[in-house]
């Protein structure tokens, strides 16, 4: 197949994630990497003016968000640096996510990958099934890490499959061990799933007929490099690395675990269900891809139990394994929705593509081709359709989506799942507070960190003057955001206001999402 | 129909809280357990139920309080609301011994009670009757499981009339503690008093007599 479909899915996904960018909050964690990658970005700056001066300094440069590694940090400061600081070309938001849009296309590329060596149909489907629903959609636009992560765990797979002989295509330069060396390198400097992959290849390769074994092993080696371009990538680790890499890793190991609302019970500590991210994925994705992402892995397993699956497609099963066995052990952090686990989802995809385009064409039998392609067409916009009404209706609150199992939002409300998280939301009521909040007004965000606050400020969506209130009992108007952890915080918003009415809110499909609360006689008050 | 004193919506499912924005002429509830929830003071509950919202379980509710013996007036839909007087035939309030001015959170739900500071305690004239206590403790501290329990002493005029204990909340059992006894006809002065270990817990108590 050629490369052609591929770099479409690709360019498809860059520039929507490109044109529905503006609206979305930043989540918490971005509040944090923007930091990081100012802080990077004027260690960029330093580098270029004063090389020796940058190295000294790492520690003080690349210190603040030392439990992820570089690489995409240093990408989201460069494309600030490039785009924003230079050009003027970008507000500075959408420079920080814009390497974000590109692991999100790299994904779509290598999915597209993955499904065109099924049919040119799947190369189109993978990705876009897999893109068609708000949250992963959503994730895509974020200066984060997890859907990068993703996109490189699909990476090393192509990369794998190239270098060991089993995906079919010419050799070229970014066919072998150095060229997976290089993709897994990236991995393992965007985020600690990566650990993971050397054990899931190392399986892969001992399940491999004798001939592609060999060849796997002697591949293998290959990824003692890839610790180069973790090193590379990361400053920090130029000084003093056994320490850095031993707080990285002892982060990780030693996670907080936050509560998470999960069918009614309030999750707080280990051991959680074991069927938890397959449970919370049922209800979150849209219909179509629930039924073909669970008919895939079972095809998948079932053809591995029957010894009826090529070395590609154990691959995947392999991969999308990996990517959630971890959260599958009960003793994993689980929160973040789907997030930590979306390659499990991306690489299903192919396979479910295979799926539904078989369905498709065991349903139009005999027909003659043009029609079988028509009907091909139907189904596809079928199977998909669910998800884009999903991102229509919900866009840019992707943390909130629910699928048809849970009975969307609010059946997901009622059936006590976590209603948001991350307080990206809360962009639905800025403008209402731009409106009405006098001047120099203190705000208690709730769940908006300083660091997004500071953000918003930045990047105009929030007035300048707006002041940041660490309580209710500190503001004049309060934005709380739905959790139930937090139920708390409603009740002394009343205490301190002397009020229990809102002034405004968010309610997607009726269901609370953001309450604005404001002192009576504020303007705004009701 | 028309709300009248000793009137409340109680709103189901009890995330619909939009309603807020909307109703002024009487307070709202979001109780999650109708047959247990107290409603003191209140005659009529009225339920406006979202009754095309999937998995809303509105005829849960409504056996819920068909169970604890309320009975149900004239439904009146106006789109995809729904509106049920219930008359909940409770026993009649004698007197609150706390209040309803502030509110807070016990097992996720408002509650109008009053903080107390552990160890601390409070004190309140009424009548006789059945004294109704109840205590939690505030927020996600009350999951902190490795901690111990709230000790609640209840007196009337010097007299141990009954203790409550509110041990760290293990869901299912809840975190709201009730504490319902006799206290002998005439003018009492009720005393509660609540002590833990740790202190650092803030700690929840509503209080009223009523009749039955």
């Amino acid at each position: 197949m050629s490369r052609r479909l591929p770099f479409a899915a690709a360019v498809v996904v860059f520039v929507a994630l490109f044109a529905t960018a503006a609206p979305v909050g930043f989540v918490r964690d971005e509040g944090y990497y923007f930091e990081a990658a100012k802080s990077c970005e004027a260690w960029l700056v330093l580098l270029l003016h004063d090389p020796f001066a940058a190295i000294r300094a790492t520690e003080q440069y690349w210190s603040y968000n030392f439990e992820h590694p570089g690489l995409a940090k240093l990408l989201f400061a460069s494309s600030h640096l490039a785009f924003t600081s230079t050009l003027h070309f970008l507000p500075d938001a959408q420079s920080w996510r814009l390497p974000g849009f590109f692991f999100a296309a790299l994904l779509a590329f290598w999915l597209a990958v993955l499904g065109g060596q099924r049919s040119r149909a799947c190369a189109l489907l993978a990705p876009a099934l897999f893109f068609c629903t708000e949250r992963t959609f959503f994730h895509a636009h974020l200066a984060a890490f997890d859907v990068p992560i993703c996109a490189l765990t699909a990476g090393v797979g192509v990369a794998w499959a190239r270098a060991i002989g089993i995906l079919p295509g010419s050799p070229s330069r970014m066919s072998g061990g150095p060229w997976l060396a290089f993709v897994y390198g990236c991995a393992l400097a965007v985020k600690h799933n990566a650990w993971l992959l050397p054990p899931v290849l190392v399986v892969h390769a001992l399940f491999l007929p004798a001939a592609a074994r060999r060849r796997a092993f002697s591949t293998l080696p290959w990824l003692l490099l890839s610790p180069l371009i973790l090193f590379a990538a990361w400053p920090l680790l130029w000084h003093d690395p056994v320490k850095h890499l031993g707080d990285w890793i002892a982060f990780h190991t030693h996670h907080v675990h936050y509560a998470w609302y999960y069918f009614g019970r309030e999750l707080r500590a280990p051991p959680f269900p074991v069927v938890y991210p397959l449970a919370v994925l049922a209800v979150a994705l849209p219909l179509p891809q629930v039924v073909l992402g669970a008919a895939a892995g079972l095809r998948l397993l079932w053809d591995l139990l029957r010894r009826n699956l090529g070395a590609l497609r154990l691959l995947e099963l392999g991969l999308a394994g990996g990517a959630v066995l971890p959260f599958l052990l009960g003793t994993t952090p689980i929160f973040g929705g789907i997030k930590h686990w979306l390659a499990f989802v991306a690489l299903l995809m192919p396979e479910a593509a295979a799926l539904l385009e078989e369905t498709v064409r065991t349903a139009t039998g005999a027909v003659p081709w043009h029609t079988r392609t028509r009907a091909l067409a139907a189904g596809a916009l079928a199977a998909l359709l669910p998800g884009l009404w999903q991102i229509a209706h919900l866009h840019p609150y992707g943390t909130s989506a629910y699928g048809e199992l849970a009975g969307d939002l609010p059946g997901a409300a009622s059936l006590g799942m976590q209603r948001q998280y991350w307080s990206n939301n809360v962009t639905s009521v800025l403008p209402w507070l731009n409106a009405h909040a006098p001047r120099g007004a203190r705000v208690f965000f709730h769940e908006v960190n300083v660091e997004s606050y500071r953000a918003y400020l930045q990047s105009g969506a929030l007035r300048a003057d707006i002041r940041y209130a660490s309580g209710p009992w500190d503001a004049e108007y309060a934005a709380l955001q739905w959790h139930r952890e937090f139920r708390d915080r409603e009740p002394e918003t009343w205490n301190a206001f002397g009020t229990k009415m809102p002034a405004t809110g968010l309610y997607l499909d009726e269901v609370p999402q953001v309450v604005v609360y404001a002192r009576p006689g504020l303007p705004g008050a009701p | 129909m028309r709300a009248k004193p000793g009137d409340e919506v109680q709103i189901w499912p009890p995330w619909a809280e939009r309603a807020r924005l909307f109703i002024e002429a009487v307070p709202v509830r979001t109780e999650e357990d109708l047959r247990a929830a107290d409603y003191p003071g209140v005659d009529r509950v009225w339920l406006l139920a979202l009754t095309r919202s999937p998995r809303n379980g509105v005829g849960k509710a409504r056996e819920a309080l068909r169970a604890r013996g309320a009975t149900a007036g004239e439904r009146v839909r106006f789109g995809s609301l729904e509106l049920e007087p219930w008359e909940l035939h409770g026993p009649r309030v004698l007197a609150g011994l706390t209040g309803s001015r502030e509110e807070h959170e016990v097992d996720y739900v408002s509650r109008p009670c009053v903080l107390v500071r552990l160890p601390g305690r409070f004190s309140a004239r009424g009548p006789g009757g059945i004294l109704h206590v109840r205590a939690g403790i505030v927020g996600e501290r009350a999951y902190q499981t490795f901690r111990g329990p709230v000790r609640v002493e209840v007196r009337a005029d010097g007299s141990v009339l009954g203790e409550l204990t509110v041990p760290p909340t293990e869901p299912p059992a809840p975190g709201w503690r009730k504490l319902d006894v006799p206290a002998p006809a005439g003018d009492r002065l009720y005393e509660i008093a609540a002590s833990a270990s740790d202190t650092d817990r803030p700690f929840c108590v509503a209080a009223w007599v009523t009749d039955r």
